[in-house]
């Protein structure tokens, strides 16, 4: 392919080579420009948005850390009323048992109000609700069947102690029921639940935004 | 008179510009200059390029020398989350406890003397006895609210039977229980003769049946 421009053969060859080196250092500062100084712009405008996006990090991670004693002190508050909730009647089995560690917490009770208890049985657990934000760890309303015999008064002296002395003992259900043969004595069904730990939930994907 | 005769040689491109600098060196000057422009800011960029890079390796090793120390603040904070949760979902829980004892104890007080109890039952709560079919079961009980009855059945006999029956209605319904009881109701059909007795007892001394079902204040999982 050639250049054929009747215009530059009329030049004299004085002015040709002069044309032809503006030409180059033109077509030279044009190259220049597309190749090296708006990609270098575009370059430091990439660059000066990453540094301020990574200084907004430092500098959130860095009140972040002067905030570090403030946030061990809110842990440990959580911490503290998570225990003191756990502690006031979240129940574990005993030995694998929810009704055995059922038994040992209401035997007392039973044995204080002359409420005999016959039976006891571990019923499936109840799923509790869930708050807005899930835990990880949930937790579930355990039920436990205490079948009994009493008189009317030994019953309820039965489930007015077992709830003032566990704060986290309801009574879910109930049947008490006259026996013609003895009417000072009736039989009792009487299922309490408590709250026991659940299963563990898988963690949140919002987790960590 | 004879005129001077000039003869022009001169070619058309052999023509001088009127201007003092000429054409073929203003442009090479011009663009030469221009090409220097160019490579002087590119040379500028170039620089601000290194010395922006550098500063950003400042940063980045500024923000990786503390993010040991922020992760642990960031586990700290999501124990702390963790925490709260739990204490939350526990207070769900308690918050929805009903106390029954108490006032279990003194219906005794309040039953006439020609009434004898036969049955009294607080039904277990309900729960889903079939799998939810939806994809996304939730993962827990949605419901806040879960309702608690307690069904008192009874005999009576005499007289004053049906007024006895009504007046334990009433007494129910006084502000001893009304913390506990929101409504009391016979459920219709329940108020009978009991026919399983023997009939002839009957017409002297007629037996009757009836229940109550309270109605209790439901659990709040709020």
């Amino acid at each position: 392919m050639t250049l054929d421009m009747p215009f530059l053969k009329q030049l004299a060859p004085s002015m040709k080579r002069p044309l032809a080196f503006s030409a180059s250092t033109l077509l030279a500062t044009v190259v220049l420009l597309f190749v090296g100084i708006l990609p270098e712009r575009k370059t430091i405008h990439a660059t000066d948005n990453n540094l301020q996006i990574l200084n907004a990090r430092l500098t959130q991670m860095r009140a972040d850390i002067a905030n570090a004693d403030q946030q061990k002190r809110k842990t440990e508050e959580a911490l503290a009323e998570r225990d003191a909730l756990i502690a006031s009647g979240v129940i574990e089995p005993l030995l694998g048992s929810f009704a055995m560690r059922g038994k040992t917490l209401l035997d007392p009770i039973a044995q204080r109000t002359g409420f005999h208890i016959e039976n006891v049985r571990e019923l499936p657990p109840i799923q509790l609700q869930l708050p807005k934000i899930h835990p990880e760890q949930t937790h579930c309303r355990q039920p436990i069947e205490f079948t009994g015999q009493g008189s009317y008064f030994q019953i309820t002296d039965f489930i007015t102690q077992t709830e003032s002395n566990n704060p986290m003992a309801t009574l879910s259900s109930l049947l008490i029921l006259a026996m013609p043969n003895t009417p000072e004595n009736h039989k009792a069904i009487l299922t309490f639940e408590w709250p026991a730990k659940g299963e563990k939930a898988k963690a949140p994907s919002t987790k960590g935004k | 008179m004879k005129s001077p005769l000039h003869l022009d040689l001169l070619k058309e491109e052999e023509r001088l510009s009127s201007s003092p600098i000429r054409l073929r060196v203003l442009l090479p000057l011009i663009t030469t200059f221009f090409l220097l422009c160019a490579l002087l800011v590119w040379g500028l960029f170039e620089i601000q390029v290194l010395g922006k890079r550098k500063l950003m390796a400042n940063v980045e090793n500024a923000v990786k020398s503390v993010t040991p120390v922020h992760a642990a603040v960031l586990a700290s904070r999501d124990q702390e989350k963790e925490m709260r949760a739990g204490v939350q979902q526990l207070s769900l829980y308690k918050h929805a406890r009903n106390v029954f004892g108490p006032t279990l104890s003194i219906i005794a007080a309040q039953v006439p003397t020609n009434i004898q109890f036969t049955e009294m039952r607080i039904f277990p709560p309900q729960t889903a006895s079939e799998p939810s079919r939806s994809v996304n079961p939730p993962p827990a009980p949605t419901n806040t609210l879960e309702r608690v009855s307690l069904r008192i059945a009874g005999r009576t006999k005499g007289s004053r039977a049906s007024e006895s029956v009504n007046d334990l209605m009433a007494a129910l319904q006084t502000a001893a229980f009304t913390n506990v009881f929101r409504s009391v109701s016979i459920p219709k059909g329940a108020f009978r003769l009991d026919t399983s007795r023997n009939q002839s007892a009957l017409t002297a001394n007629e037996s009757l049946l009836f229940e109550i079902t309270c109605e209790c204040e439901p659990r709040r999982f709020e």
